[in-house]
């Protein structure tokens, strides 16, 4: 049967400091980089579905070699084949570009169901999901809550405030998720022994041509100094400021 | 931000891509499972049982034999592995090393095949535990003079003796067994329902409460002839699982170093004295700057050492000093680490007293501080000092 394709992206670790320097964010700065948590809910549904219906699992990830690490993660977690795409003379690439490319990649594998996450945890636009479906021409399906792809006809639920609706699509099909209820898995010391064993094939694409230019980064307003409140004799005060000034009670 | 780990001398980057995802495998698992609970669990006195199941799932278990199950990893990542787990508790350590090491390992060199494929599978996975019966009531360091013995009953073996201080034991399927068939010392795997053999836990532990402690009582405990270890006699055996504990115990050591330091640091920070952070005061520097030295050398002692694990190029004294010194330093890690917490170092929300109560059991077993030393005396003047005429 046709396969399955998940896109991952290589981020920041969401907790990492973020530095600037001359305008741009100083990569050379950035000390651990992890698989975007989204991408992570789209690889766990593609593993699940891979589990169900005996499919291989393409792993694909845009990035410079420290990118590698994604897709032997995802190796380690059953993933078969692992796809960077990436050429040394791409420096910044924009969303148009990358979506370029990765629907290019995408057009050489034999994919019915593409997962992603719905944004990724650095640029947060959202834009790569639906941006690739649209060049490959395919119907895209957003935001993600849960799936149930035990079955022939996998269903997708996707979940407000207002109530959730169940999908059933016909493919080919992308997809992308956002945090779904099923429990992320680990890794084990098996699976890590496998990965080190995976191929990585990386490979260039067609980007066509930058449609933004990045002006330059700045690093968010520095936070007034607080306010200290001393004694008991404050609490009138405090409390009042709490629910009429930061209105957080 | 997640847990990194004290990094001073780019350890980071002497680590293969393999050793780096198992390392943080279990430094996750640690930091989701056992940092939030390990508390009550020592509070209850229990080693939660999806412990077991997960550090199973995960591989960990026997993870640097190879095939029957195990993944045949390098030593450095069980060590690493060993960091991570006794960061979080030396208990929870102690429990995958005595699965590896003490219990599948002896089965994995100096067994049938015939036991290799019926224990070590159901080990590897977790489906089944292990411990190991070496010391006695009366002798710990001494245990070439160990009075549990084996007869050889013609279709059996009759086992009779005691056995102390056996970690996971309560709990064991299986257990590896040090006796005397003859005079000389043989391995037996006993299991849990063998006639005659009990495992009654000990309790009262200020030290290692996560972990469970046992005496093994033999009364005419019934062996089929199957179950002795074939290929090795003498101390040899034990010995050699021990070693393999005590390479464990270095890098654990370190784990619980890390744990101590980060904690201490943390506070210092924050912890305001004379309008000050105290971490600006130069005696709260000089001791930060000495725990970051001394486990800074523990880290670099246990990655060479496990290198030469790894090469089949180490010595048992150099485990000696390595497994000495670096429970040594984390000893004194965590009790310098409760001086800068204050009196707030007591209590249970850092997690300094538990660290320094195990280290205390752990400076103790796999081969006491003292016998360590005089293992590294022997070396340098070739003259031993564990026995002699008075």
């Amino acid at each position: 049967m046709a396969g399955i394709a998940v896109l991952l992206k290589q981020v920041p670790d969401t907790t990492a400091r973020i530095s600037v320097s001359e305008g741009r964010v100083d990569e050379s700065a950035i000390t651990s980089w992890v698989t975007s948590p989204y991408d992570e809910y789209a690889l766990e549904v593609a593993i699940q579905h891979k589990e169900a219906s005996g499919a291989s699992i393409t792993a694909i990830t845009l990035g410079p070699p420290r990118a590698d690490k994604v897709l032997k993660d995802a190796a380690a977690l059953g993933v078969e084949n692992l796809v960077r795409v990436w050429d040394d003379s791409w420096e910044s690439l924009d969303s148009s570009q990358v979506q370029h490319a990765l629907s290019t990649v995408l057009e050489g594998i034999d994919a019915d169901w593409i997962y992603c996450g719905k944004q990724s945890a650095d640029r947060n636009q959202g834009s790569t999901g639906p941006g690739v479906a649209e060049r490959l021409g395919l119907a895209c399906i957003v935001e993600i809550s849960d799936a149930d792809v035990s079955g022939d006809s996998p269903s997708f639920t996707r979940s407000s405030s207002t109530g959730s609706e169940r999908l059933s699509p016909a493919t080919p099909i992308l997809l992308t998720f956002t945090k779904t209820e099923t429990e992320l898995r680990r890794p084990n010391v098996r699976g890590i022994m496998m990965a080190k064993k995976a191929q990585i094939e990386i490979v260039s694409a067609d980007i066509g041509d930058a449609q933004v230019q990045v002006v330059s980064h700045n690093p968010p307003a520095e936070k007034p100094e607080g306010k200290k409140f001393e004694g008991a004799d404050s609490v009138p005060e405090v409390v009042g400021l709490l629910r009429d000034e930061a209105k957080v009670i | 931000m997640a847990y990194e780990g004290v990094d001073f001398y780019d350890i980071e980057s002497e680590l293969s891509d393999e050793e780096k995802m198992v390392r943080d495998m279990a430094r996750d698992w640690v930091s989701e499972e056992i940092v939030p609970n390990i508390e009550q669990a020592c509070h209850d006195g229990v080693f939660p049982d999806e412990w077991r199941v997960a550090l199973g799932d995960m591989g960990v278990l026997g993870m640097a034999l190879d095939g029957y199950g195990c993944a045949g990893m390098s030593y450095v990542a069980y060590g690493l592995v060993c960091q991570e787990l006794e960061r979080g508790d030396s208990g929870v350590r102690s429990f995958a090393s005595v699965q590896g090491s003490l219990a599948m390992y002896p089965i994995h060199d100096f067994g049938s095949e015939e036991q290799k494929q019926k224990y070590l599978p159901k080990m590897a996975s977790g489906e089944w535990v292990g411990c190991f019966g070496l010391t006695e009531p009366d002798y710990g360091s001494n245990p070439g003079d160990m009075i549990t013995k084996a007869v050889d009953e013609g279709d059996h073996y009759l086992l009779n003796g005691a056995k102390m201080w056996i970690t996971n034991g309560t709990i064991a399927d299986v257990a590896i067994v040090w006796a005397k068939l003859d005079g000389v010392i043989r391995g037996f795997i006993v299991e849990k329902d063998d006639p005659g053999f009990s495992a009654p836990e000990m309790t009262g532990k200020h030290s290692l409460k996560a972990s469970v402690t046992s005496e093994l009582v033999f009364q005419d405990c019934r062996i089929p002839k199957d179950r002795i270890l074939p290929h090795v006699e003498g101390l040899k055996g034990p010995f050699s699982c021990l070693n393999n504990a005590r390479y464990g115990i270095c890098w654990g050591a370190v784990g619980a170093a890390q744990s101590c330091f980060h904690s201490a640091k943390e506070y210092a920070l924050s912890r305001i004295q004379f309008g000050n952070p105290i971490a600006a005061f130069q005696l709260v520097q000089n001791k930060l700057a000495w725990m970051l030295r001394e486990i800074t050398k523990g880290q670099l002692l246990a990655l060479n050492l496990g290198r030469k694990k790894d090469a089949g190029t180490w010595t048992a004294e150099q485990i000696s000093l390595a497994k000495m010194n670096n429970v040594d330093m984390a000893l004194e890690i965590a009790r310098m680490a409760r001086d800068i917490h204050g009196a707030n170092g007591i209590l249970d929300e850092y997690p300094i007293m538990r660290h320094m109560a195990n280290l205390e059991s752990v400076k103790t077993y796999e081969g006491t501080h003292d016998i360590h030393n005089l293992i590294l005396g022997r070396h340098i003047t070739g003259i031993q000092s564990f026995t002699r005429e008075l």
